[in-house]
């Protein structure tokens, strides 16, 4: 085996043909958007050389401006959220739940399978208060809470947050099942070998499965923050954006500007602001992950 | 020799140029040539839909009775994603035969960049000018603003009002024709603990059609037509007025609850089911009205009113918001002959068989009428006979940027988290970056 890998023409023969599809699939479509990304209007209809004025009017952009401020607290939430509920229900699985635990893992999982517009219709019900008040309001005016009635997913100032709790509901199982798998990898010769030195439940979470899932950590942290700056078909499934633009994310933008707007230019820019703050996020993420 | 051949040669070119038999635009006078042709049709409205139902029918009975070498595809979008549609489609000169659009600005970029058939030319033609409604054609040809018409009716709507009778009966109202008569009968209805208003605030136009209904009413027909041509801001203090008074609604609980979370078929059920009195609509309503599974009220208990006057000089009560739905357009380098063909009949036939099978109005001639008309067909074709003036909604001369602030910004006008004048500062900024 040894032979083979140290062999630069075996090497070449497995790597350029994955190299070449992901340059293919990835890197043309940026190339592309960086391209189009000096020209005005759309392909086809009114389509001009611009130079840089389509970067020049990002940052005087408020609607641009207004889409980056609610991504990022959208990713904050939302990622923290995701990873952090799917670390405390895997210890939960691991720790707490004797009987029915199966069950219980399916059932947290159970959201992840299902398509985001029914998860959206759902959410929406559940934070109705017109014609009819919710499952949330209800429950709210039953228990005598009549003040904390509101429009949650219709005013600007609850509209964000109650997204973000849909999106965490959703995907917390998948992290959780990540997580418990890791959890199961460590020997319970270790745990037991912490409790006898006099380990606490703090102290043992903090100082010994902390650091034997930081790898796990990271990753999870990737695949969510990668998934949330993507921000869209959810809320666009349980706010269409709105009320306003308080849930607009820079995805919804960019598809206005581009498709309603008919400035695939200026689309273009944005989109390479979105794929910027992938790259960037993650290799900062990345950066968590030194080795001792 | 050589350069001997190449002389008679060259006068041999010459002279056949000038005996060149020139092209003589189709005859469509005589009897259809049944050519062969495949039409492709993208349109927003499912094959079980009215409007899809009448078009298959046309393309059917066409291939039937006329031209058996006629077929056709048939493709729905969704209506919110029909303009991204197009203009991908547009940027790949792949548009369908015949497609729904919005008539207005959004047609006008089409327009521009020489994408759609110019529809006078061809029905000129083809010699079917006489089978279009004649206001039909004055709102569209006024929405995209060209002498020429560029786009086909598919519908002729009035909007206005349309309210519970039980629930005014109920608070002691009568249906009001003057503005303060209207803002009496919201007040009478909030105090006997009916929702006066509902509408589709999640939708969004439902919300600006009701400031485009007081804006109109005290500022003029035209006003948002010399807003969009720039004669007036947008920031104009009685356009402002009319936002504000959208807002002071709201503020007053006049819609309920969390009316942005609100859609327009919400809103309908609302009114149908009496927990809401007055809502906002257009003559299109009447497909959920004649329903007897959606609508309890009954064949009679919903009624219509046309937006109340502020001012008969300013804005008269014969004058409605009217619109011809989404429009059909034709693409320019698709049309042929044979399309032409399709077209007469197209022309020649929509009109009655809308009339006869579902009983509306597509903005063509007719001569026969409706089997069983319902009361709600009726009176919708009996406000049609009454107006006199047509004017367009709230988006329609804004540019897609533009309506999409107006439209976005409509919620937190509604919320009370945007005053009237931030509300048309917004849409104010927007036009001056254009």
């Amino acid at each position: 085996m040894n032979k083979v890998l140290g062999n630069k023409k075996a090497i070449s023969l497995f790597v350029v043909p994955a190299l070449i599809i992901y340059t293919i699939i990835v890197m043309v479509p940026v190339i592309w958007s960086l391209y189009y990304s000096f020209f005005s209007g759309s392909p086809g209809l009114q389509w001009e050389f611009a130079g840089f004025d389509n970067y020049a009017r990002l940052f005087r952009d408020k609607n641009f401006l207004n889409a980056l401020t609610v991504n990022c607290k959208y990713v904050l939430v939302v990622t923290v959220g995701q990873v952090g509920m799917g670390l405390l229900l895997s210890l939960m699985f691991k720790f707490w739940l004797r009987r029915c635990k199966t069950i219980v893992r399916t059932l947290v999982f159970f959201p992840v399978v299902l398509p985001t517009v029914a998860v959206g219709q759902l959410f929406a019900k559940i934070y109705e208060i017109q014609p009819n008040y919710g499952l949330l309001n209800s429950l709210l005016d039953s228990l005598g809470f009549t003040n904390l009635v509101q429009p949650w997913i219709g005013q600007s100032s609850t509209a964000l947050w109650a997204l973000c709790v849909m999106d965490i509901w959703v995907a917390m199982g998948f992290y959780s099942v990540i997580f418990y798998g890791a959890l199961l990898d460590i020997s319970d010769d270790v745990l037991e070998a912490a409790r006898i030195d006099g380990c606490g439940g703090w102290q043992l979470f903090k100082n010994i499965l902390l650091p034997l899932l930081r790898p796990m950590v990271i990753t999870s942290l990737v695949f969510s923050f990668s998934g949330t700056v993507k921000m869209f078909e959810s809320a666009m499934a349980l706010t269409k954006g709105g009320p306003g633009s308080a849930t607009k994310s820079l995805s919804m933008y960019m598809y206005d500007v581009a498709f309603t707007y008919n400035k695939v230019g200026y689309a273009s820019v944005i989109a390479i602001v979105i794929f910027l703050i992938c790259v960037v996020g993650s290799l900062v993420i990345n950066r968590f992950d030194v080795k001792d | 020799m050589k350069k001997r051949a190449l002389a008679i040669l060259m006068a041999a070119l010459t002279a056949s140029t000038m005996f060149a038999v020139p092209t003589f635009a189709a005859d469509y006078s005589g009897e259809d040539p049944q050519l062969e042709k495949n039409i492709k049709i993208l349109t927003i409205w499912a094959e079980d839909n009215d409007n899809g139902m009448l078009l298959n029918k046309i393309c059917e009975d066409y291939q039937k009775n006329v031209n058996p070498n006629f077929t056709w595809e048939y493709e729905m979008v969704a209506s919110d994603n029909l303009q991204q549609k197009i203009a991908t489609l547009a940027a790949s000169n792949d548009l369908p035969d015949l497609f729904a659009y919005e008539a207005g600005a959004p047609l006008s970029v089409l327009i521009d960049s020489g994408k759609v058939k110019n529809i006078t030319e061809a029905v000129d033609e083809i010699g079917t000018a006489d089978y279009l409604n004649s206001g039909a054609v004055e709102l569209l040809k006024g929405l995209s603003g060209t002498d020429d018409l560029y786009d086909l009716p598919l519908g002729l709507n009035v909007e206005g009002f349309w309210y519970n009778k039980a629930l005014f009966e109920q608070a002691g109202c009568e249906v009001p024709t003057t503005w303060d008569e209207f803002e009496e009968v919201l007040q009478k209805l909030s105090d006997a603990g009916i929702q006066p208003l509902t509408t589709g605030g999640s939708d969004k136009w439902g919300a600006t059609r009701l400031i485009n209904a007081y804006a109109v009413r005290t500022a003029g027909n035209d006003i948002m037509t010399k807003a969009a041509d720039g004669e007036v801001p947008y920031t104009d203090e009685k356009l402002v007025a009319a936002a504000d008074k959208i807002a002071e609604w709201a503020e007053k609980g006049y819609f309920g609850e969390g009316i942005t979370t609100v859609d327009m078929n919400t809103a309908g059920s609302m009114l149908m089911s009496g927990k809401a009195a007055i809502f906002y609509n257009g003559s299109w309503f009447t497909q959920n009205l004649t329903d007897a599974s959606q609508n309890p009220a009954g064949e009679d208990g919903i009624g219509f009113f046309n937006i109340p006057v502020a001012d008969e000089s300013i804005s008269s009560s014969t004058s409605y918001s009217m619109n011809c739905g989404n429009i059909l357009a034709l693409d320019n380098d698709k049309y042929d002959e044979a399309t032409g063909w399709f077209l007469k009949y197209f022309m020649e036939n929509i009109g009655n068989v809308a009339m006869e099978d579902q009983g509306t109005v597509k903005g063509y001639t007719y001569d026969v009428a409706a089997d069983d008309m319902d009361n709600y067909t009726k009176l919708v074709l009996d406000e049609i006979d009454k107006s006199t003036e047509g004017f367009a909604w709230w988006e329609a001369k804004m540019p897609s940027e533009i309506s999409k602030t107006a439209q976005e910004n409509v919620q937190p006008l509604l919320n009370g988290e945007m005053t009237g004048e931030e509300y048309m500062q917004s849409i104010q900024d927007v036009y001056d970056m254009q």
